[in-house]
């Protein structure tokens, strides 16, 4: 059938495919082997070099190359990240697990909730500018105005994993435990949670990823204090050099290693939730 | 299973704890989502002086914003650019979303195809932003290589800083948040379908436009909302991409903010603010989400 | 029944959903100490009435007691009544010990490790899993997973306990076995089973008394024997699976029916008129052989072999297949040949008839 065409087809169109995706990325760990420190961040490679890698650490000589502001920014990009990964997750988890009972309302709540992901960061970070700024005459900083619009940027996220995990999820183990005369909080803890763990991990690390990498929003509710991608827009309109490109190489690595982590956590926890399945499979 | 495992259980509690449990989540958007965009509708109607802003209600940056041919113009290139880079992520991504989702039978296969497509963007952003600089300026990568296999002479000098490089930037950026959901929904499909479909002796294409195709719409509804929100709130790519050349709503935005013309910021705000009400709500009349969901 | 003496006792409860009725206006008490099943056909509304009775879903009227107290606002988690499920829901990330010890380790009350050891490998030897204590729950049998189930219900020592169609994830022979040790665990325990089935053979065979339920409301509550040999509605005959059911008229004292006019003595209310006879009253005889009494005309279809009796089915006139069951005790089977009619002949007394007046 015509599959037998098609699909090496579409194999091979994926494989460019993911080429095109990899392209910049490509280009941009070649380029951080780039001869610094006069070297740009264009082809061609003048000298392969470790040199911009050095120059992240401070351990390059001072040249006229600004080293990129990253102690300070990254220790807040990591903090505001956590922190919004908290609450996200916290209200992620609550708000799914009002939905199991139909409300009055809910229709509209959820709309609500979802709005957050729906509308780009630009307008809410400017809003939240206007109402810190113009309204409450407050000043705006990362750990108020912009994890403030951060979590409303990761929670809907958060909520729709909730969702789905707890829409599978079969409460008779909760009636259970009621009818055994455990509270409903204990019967939370003890039963529920443990078992809609891998969900919770999915949401928290959604919500960690969204916020780490997340400008738009920060741009306009952060203040003085930099986060790290306000940093690396600081240097847009200034030349750009090869220490960003370096400084893309190493976080990308940093985030695999976090990724076999993730990997880890999601197995372990992953074989208790399918138990269930299995039991109720043999049922 | 008791079929009344499907309705909520009741600790014959009441309503009472379903509201303790989903206040803090609705006042959190209510107080930080809802009330700021209002506000940015308000604030459009103040009087902006060079120096200072103030509550006292005028059409006067509304009327500036629509005298301008620049502020009108920039209105057209977003929502010109918003409908390129949506057809060229849906026409890139789709075929990819096919192979994953539909032919790619093997679970951890196709898991390891979408995390191949996710993992670019734990570089950051902004710095994968940055990367299509070399890439597309007139000694970058592609013009390199191109002169190398021998098919073109000259260097393109059309690729940076243009139009065009605004469009391969987000449509690169962008184009997997359309292949993860329609790959989801294709996936979804029911094999045994498409094999009944082809002993009853239709071709290919029949079922892919019969039966394939629109039980993927959802997923390219959702992929396309996606996108939209994204592109129209754009102003990164465009500022890195296009030297000034291209300025989207966004960057006006981000300009006037930077100036404290807050008024002016605020009436941007409100078009781009109905010009995504529209577009999602005319994706959502393609679809009934709420019945996919 | 005295008030006193109930368990439990439901006045005058209606449940439903939307436009669906599942339970209406339904009224029981049950006595303490009593093995009690509850028959009813898919949507009869049987497991509305356990989850009502446990908690899980509030009735729109009336009233709920358990050992003379008013419980039917208070929620499932304190009312102290068990509940065995179907598909059992052991708690997939603890043991079987971790399972059964679960209700008095996370209790109200706080119970000392000791006292929790004691009980539990108590109940765990009651119900016969004693050395799998340590294994995970997915690593056990289907009958093992409900005994687990019961013990962990057990251990709490409720006075009550509602088991939701307990042996229908079970295979044939446990679940026979199962049913024996169900009746023999009880009774050592002293407690009240309210036990919820779809099958007849169940309900017959493991409650001193029976509750039909038909369509939410309570069709007859009786022992075995009584529900068995007196229907108290036509549902109910035909829920037992073991009637032949015949639609006719009443007038004047006769039943007017496929098989002819028959004068009828004793008539009950019920919302039919139906005639009924019970498959194993039927006798057969070669046509022109029947003695005086109620007849009709069928052709022989086939057989089927049960084992202890042997059902034989006929077809009459109007393609209305009856049953004859014959049991193997009172003699050898008759072969009978197959499209030959015969007279399906009964004593008149043996029969019940429902109706109108």
């Amino acid at each position: 059938m015509e599959s037998r065409v098609l699909k090496p087809i579409l194999a091979v169109y994926t494989l460019l495919f993911i080429l095109f995706l990899y392209g910049p990325f490509f280009v941009l760990a070649i380029l951080s082997f780039q001869q610094g420190p006069e070297g740009g961040p264009q082809f061609p490679i003048i000298e392969w070099s470790t040199y911009w890698y050095r120059h992240i650490f401070g351990l390059t000589p001072p040249s006229r190359v600004a080293p990129l502001p990253l102690g300070g920014a990254l220790f807040r990009s990591l903090t505001l990240a956590f922190m919004t990964m908290v609450t996200s997750t916290v209200l992620g988890v609550m708000s799914a697990q009002a939905f199991r009972r139909r409300f009055r309302g809910s229709g509209v709540v959820f709309y609500l909730i979802v709005l957050g992901m729906m509308v780009p960061g630009v307008l809410t970070g400017l809003g939240m500018s206007l109402l810190a700024n113009n309204i409450l005459g407050i000043e705006r900083h990362w750990w108020s105005t912009a994890f403030v619009t951060h979590v409303v940027y990761t929670f809907p996220f958060a909520f729709l994993v909730m969702l789905a995990i707890l829409n599978r999820f079969d409460s008779s183990v909760e009636e259970a435990a009621w009818s055994l005369g455990v509270s409903p909080w204990r019967t939370f803890r003890k039963v529920t949670f443990p078992l809609i763990f891998p969900g919770v991990l999915s949401a928290m690390l959604f919500a960690f990823t969204l916020s780490y990498d997340e400008f738009s929003r920060t741009l306009f509710a952060s203040g003085r204090d930099q986060t790290l991608p306000l940093a690396i827009y600081g240097t847009f309109s200034v030349e750009i050099h090869p220490n960003v490109f370096a400084f893309g190489v190493l976080t990308t690595v940093f985030s695999f290693a976090l990724l076999a982590v993730y990997a880890i956590l999601m197995t372990m926890s992953v074989q208790r939730a399918k138990k269930m399945a299995l039991q109720e499979e043999i049922a | 299973m008791s079929n009344t495992a499907a309705a909520a259980p009741s600790t014959n509690t009441g309503k009472s704890s379903s509201w303790w449990l989903i206040a803090p989540g609705a006042i959190w958007m209510a107080l930080f989502l809802v009330a700021p965009i209002l506000l940015i509708v308000y604030v459009s109607f103040w009087t902006q002086t060079t120096f200072k802003i103030e509550p006292t209600l005028t059409f006067k940056s509304w009327q500036t914003f629509f005298g301008s041919d620049t502020y009108i113009n920039s209105l057209w290139t977003t929502l010109r650019i918003w409908l390129i880079v949506l057809v060229t992520t849906f026409v890139i991504g789709y075929p990819t979303a096919l192979f994953v989702g539909l032919f790619v039978k093997n679970k951890t296969l196709s898991t390891v195809l979408l995390v191949i497509c996710v993992i670019p963007f734990w570089t950051s952003f902004l710095i994968r932003v940055l990367a299509w600089r070399p890439m597309l300026g007139k000694e970058g990568a592609i013009n390199i290589i191109l002169m190398k296999l021998g098919i073109i002479q000259q260097p393109i000098e059309a690729l940076l800083f243009t139009e065009l490089s605004v469009v391969i930037g987000m449509t690169q950026i962008y184009v997997v948040f359309m292949v993860g959901p329609i790959a989801f929904m294709l996936g979804r499909i029911d094999p045994n379908i498409i094999e009944a479909a082809r002993d009853l002796g239709a071709d290919f294409w029949r079922i892919f436009r019969k039966i394939i195709f629109p039980l993927s719409l959802p997923g390219v509804v959702v992929g396309g909302i996606f996108v939209s929100v994204m592109v129209l709130g754009e102003f990164a790519t465009a500022a890195a991409l296009s030297g000034r050349k291209v300025n989207l709503l966004g960057n006006i935005i981000v300009t006037q903010v930077g100036s404290l013309k807050w008024a002016m910021a605020s009436v941007v705000g409100v078009i781009l603010t109905v010009v995504m009400g529209l577009v999602i709500a005319g994706f959502l009349r393609i679809v009934d989400l709420k019945r996919e969901l | 029944m005295a008030d006193e003496n109930a368990v439990f006792r439901l006045d005058g409860v209606t449940r439903s959903y939307g436009n669906v009725t599942a339970l209406r206006n339904v009224s029981l008490a049950v006595a303490g100490n009593e093995y009690v099943s509850l028959l009813g056909p898919s949507g009869s509304g049987k497991s509305t009435l356990l989850r009502v009775i446990a908690g899980f879903e509030p009735p729109n009227q009336g009233r709920v007691y358990f050992q003379g107290r008013d419980i039917t606002n208070i929620p499932s988690f304190e009312r102290g009544i068990g509940f065995v499920f179907q598909n059992f829901a052991l708690f997939p990330h603890l043991s079987v010990f971790d399972n059964v010890a679960f209700g008095l380790a996370n209790g109200a009350q706080p119970v000392a490790k000791a006292e929790i050891d004691e009980r539990v490998r108590h109940v765990i030897d009651l119900v016969g899993l004693s050395g799998l204590e340590d294994r995970g729950v997915n690593q056990i049998s289907g009958g093992q997973k409900q005994r687990v189930a019961l013990a962990r219900t057990l251990v709490m020592a409720p006075k009550l306990v509602l088991l939701d169609e307990p042996l229908g994830a079970l295979d044939a022979n446990l679940r026979h076995r199962m049913r024996v040790e169900l009746r023999a665990i009880r009774e050592k325990l002293g407690v009240t089973f309210l036990h919820v089935t779809g099958s007849e053979t169940e309900a017959l065979a493991m409650g001193d008394r029976v509750v039909v339920l038909d369509r939410g409301s309570i069709a007859q509550f009786a022992p075995p024997a009584d529900v068995y040999d007196h229907p108290a509605t036509p549902n109910v005959a035909h829920f037992l699976n073991r009637y032949n059911m015949f639609d006719g008229s009443l007038k004047d004292g006769q039943f007017a029916g496929p098989f002819g006019s028959i004068p009828i003595t004793r008539v009950t209310p019920a919302d039919r008129t139906t005639y009924a006879i019970r498959y194993d009253r039927i006798r057969v005889m070669p046509k022109g052989q029947g003695a005086a009494g109620p007849a009709i005309d069928a052709k022989f279809v086939a057989s089927e072999y049960l084992g202890s009796s042997v059902m034989y089915f006929f077809e009459t006139a109007d393609r209305k297949v009856v049953e004859v069951e014959h049991h193997l005790s009172l003699g050898a089977p008759e072969t009978y040949a197959p499209m030959q009619h015969y007279d399906l002949c009964w004593k008149a007394e043996d029969a019940l008839v429902f109706g109108q007046g």
